[in-house]
């Protein structure tokens, strides 16, 4: 199995009177809280606990970019990576580039292109459509996010892999000369990830072209039923399940004692899901965002989107979101969770909320030196993912 | 007394709209707001006790198709037109609310010589002034309150937007409208800035009613379509929202009594 390290970099000094008086950490929470110099030393912090990830020997690390939001502090997931890039040796996985988000996709295909080269081909690539407010933050129209995600994905994947130049008229992006300098270290092109919340059409879309679907932020009982559905589409598409192409994402601490584990990560775990992911359903579902069918079932108000209603730890663990526990807890629960999920791939978000230094370390060390040995056997790959879109290393 | 209201559907390009019309005189296109859900006010009754009203639904609204070719307001005008040329309408009235506003100006600014009367009821399309929500951060019972200001329906159409996710296939026509409304109004909100300039090709003898109490689209917003339509006459009508048409219905007949009953013009044919 495949493990890498995941961090978000959140504000982490939001006050309760800063959260008082609003319904969204999102679009409009002010950046008049933001302070630059306290910004600076978190920077520092936060970039070495993604060294630290590389240091303990964790397979890579993971970033992703989010926008206008204490959430997340990474605009850019290609220039965090950059900075990354001297100073780990193992993969570096973005997770991903928003799509629809950006204006020009070649910028896309071209920075990745350019990473991979100067990384010698440590570039996982993801691709997403972008968090339901960041259509807001963005002033991007939610109503053409799905289109815009295809076809820029299609443009990209054409740029690595068929000389140019050539031209693009597309519905959302048109160019007179596609033909992009550097072309990928990783031939044809990097390994592409698919993070998700369990999208049908996003299972069935990774699964078809043999990509990484990870699963994130979702309880148990979701997880499995769709984690089922990626195993379906494998073997009705390829004949088998390539645990390499399935992917799970989840927050993790992992404490001395069950006990002092929840002591210790409860109010950083719920600041993350109640603090700064907290937002208004219309804001996390924008006009157009999902079909009308998806929409009308996740506006009900039965269904509780993430960050829609506070959450204790502890709801959080029982429903299996979150996995907080001594290093015994969470080595079965992990080894449970892979034999239900047939994931390859597993993606820590060890740091989360307020969670100061020393626990985050003292929390990735325990996962490294009891957790990782365990599970590190499982998921192994089948080899047939690799022939994606590289006949040469099917043959080989 | 209602009038009766005739329902067919119409294929323009490759599209089919759907068009609601009745009475009988000079042809008056209506041209709804993003928030109708494919009705007939009663305003329309009194107005088809002058003319021949039709009102469509516009593509990717109600009971129209989606139209994959329409990024934007002006291509449904240029639809419109393309209707109209169908229709055999050479010349007609023009109204249109909120996003049927902006439509109808669009298409005003088109054909100038084919709209001699032109009627916007608190449009959008033109950058929006005063302080307004984001139309597309509210539930549907903030809509409602930001559209009505007389308590009374106020409350009443936001208790019943609130369960309007009860109602099945209501619910599902809001959702579509509301992202064919973000299609076209998502960025820049609500308006064209290019509009404005445009606006001077109007020929028609134009009237822009608004709502006093107007949250949506506030009444500042009114100077804009004076400084682009200088010869307009604006109506205010007090104790209305953004559907002055609905909420103050005789008011708002007599303050267009102008365009209904024109002691020049001649009774229509039809």
């Amino acid at each position: 199995m495949k493990i890498i390290g995941f961090h978000l970099m959140p504000w982490p000094y939001l006050t309760p009177a800063d959260i008082s008086g609003s319904d969204s950490s999102w679009i409009t929470m002010s950046n008049a809280l933001y302070d630059p110099k306290k910004g600076h030393e978190l920077y520092e912090t936060y970039f070495d606990q993604l060294v630290y990830y590389d240091e303990v020997g964790l397979d890579g690390v993971a970033v992703n970019e989010h926008h206008q939001t204490p959430y997340g502090l990474m605009p850019s997931a290609n220039v965090t990576a950059a900075m990354l890039v001297p100073r780990t040796k193992g993969t570096i996985a973005i997770l991903g580039n928003a799509l629809p988000l950006h204006e020009n996709p070649l910028r896309v295909a071209e920075e990745i292109a350019y990473l991979d080269v100067v990384s010698g081909g440590r570039i996982i690539s993801g691709f997403v459509r972008g968090i339901g407010a960041e259509y807001h933050s963005m002033s991007m129209d939610p109503s053409v996010s799905r289109e815009r995600f295809y076809e820029a994905h299609d443009l990209i994947i054409k740029a690595w892999t068929e000389p140019g130049p050539w031209e693009w008229y597309g519905r959302h992006y048109k160019f007179r000369y596609v033909n992009t300098w550097p072309r990928p270290f990783q031939q044809p092109h990097p390994p592409i990830w698919s993070p998700s919340q369990g999208s049908s059409e996003t299972v069935e879309w990774a699964a078809r072209n043999k990509y990484v679907y990870l699963q994130t932020f979702s309880d148990t009982k979701s997880s499995e039923r769709i984690f089922g559905d990626v195993r379906e589409a494998h073997e009705r598409l390829h004949g088998l399940v390539m645990p390499e192409l399935i992917g799970w994402s989840v927050p993790v601490y992992v404490g001395d004692t069950d006990e002092q584990a929840l002591a210790e990560a409860k109010p950083h775990m719920e600041y993350l899901f109640n603090d700064v992911l907290r937002m208004r359903k219309d804001q996390l579902f924008p006009a157009g965002y999902l079909t009308v069918e998806s929409t009308q079932r996740v506006m009900s108000a039965k269904a509780k989107g993430l960050g829609t209603g506070r959450k204790t730890c502890e709801e959080l663990m029982d429903a299996g979101i979150v996995i907080v526990g001594s290093a015994d807890t969470v080595r079965d629960t992990m080894i449970d969770r892979q034999q239900r999920f047939g994931f390859g791939n597993f993606s820590g978000i060890f740091h989360f909320g307020t969670l100061p230094d020393e626990l985050f370390r003292a929390s990735v060390k325990r996962f490294a030196d009891h957790v990782q040995p365990s599970i590190a056997p499982l998921g192994l790959p089948t080899g047939h993912a690799l022939s994606a879109h590289n006949p040469q290393e099917k043959a080989s | 007394m209602h009038a009766v209201v005739d329902t067919r559907t119409l294929r323009v390009g490759s599209t089919n709209i759907r068009l609601l019309e009745s009475g009988s005189g000079d042809p008056l296109l209506f041209l709804h707001g993003s928030g109708d859900l494919g009705t007939w006010p009663t305003v329309l009754d009194s107005l088809a006790q002058s003319f021949h009203v039709l009102r469509p639904d516009h593509p990717g609204f109600n009971l129209s198709d989606d139209d994959p070719d329409i990024a934007r307001v002006s291509d449904i005008a240029f639809t419109y037109l393309e209707m109209l040329d169908q229709l055999g309408i050479s010349s007609c009235v023009l109204a249109g609310v909120s996003l049927g506003g902006w439509i109808a100006a669009e298409m005003a600014c088109m054909e100038p010589s084919r709209i001699p009367t032109l009627l916007l009821i608190d449009p959008i399309g033109l950058r929006q002034r005063g302080t307004f929500p984001d139309y597309f951060m509210l539930t549907p019972a903030e809509l409602a309150e930001s559209v009505y200001a007389t308590p009374e329906l106020r409350q009443e159409m936001s208790e019943m937007m609130a369960t309007l996710e009860n109602e099945e296939q209501l619910f599902a026509r809001y959702l579509r409208n509301r992202a064919s409304m973000a299609h076209l109004g998502w960025n820049p909100y609500n308006h064209d800035p290019k509009l404005a300039a445009r606006l001077r090709r109007v020929t028609s003898d134009t009237t822009i009613v608004w709502g006093a109490e107007d949250h949506l689209v506030p009444v500042e917003t009114l100077d804009a379509w004076l400084e682009a339509l200088p010869h307009a006459k604006p109506v205010i009508i007090s104790d209305a929202g953004h559907l002055p048409h609905i909420e103050q219905t005789d008011r708002f007949l007599s303050a267009i009594d102008h365009i209904t009953a024109p002691e020049s013009t001649s009774t229509g044919t039809k």
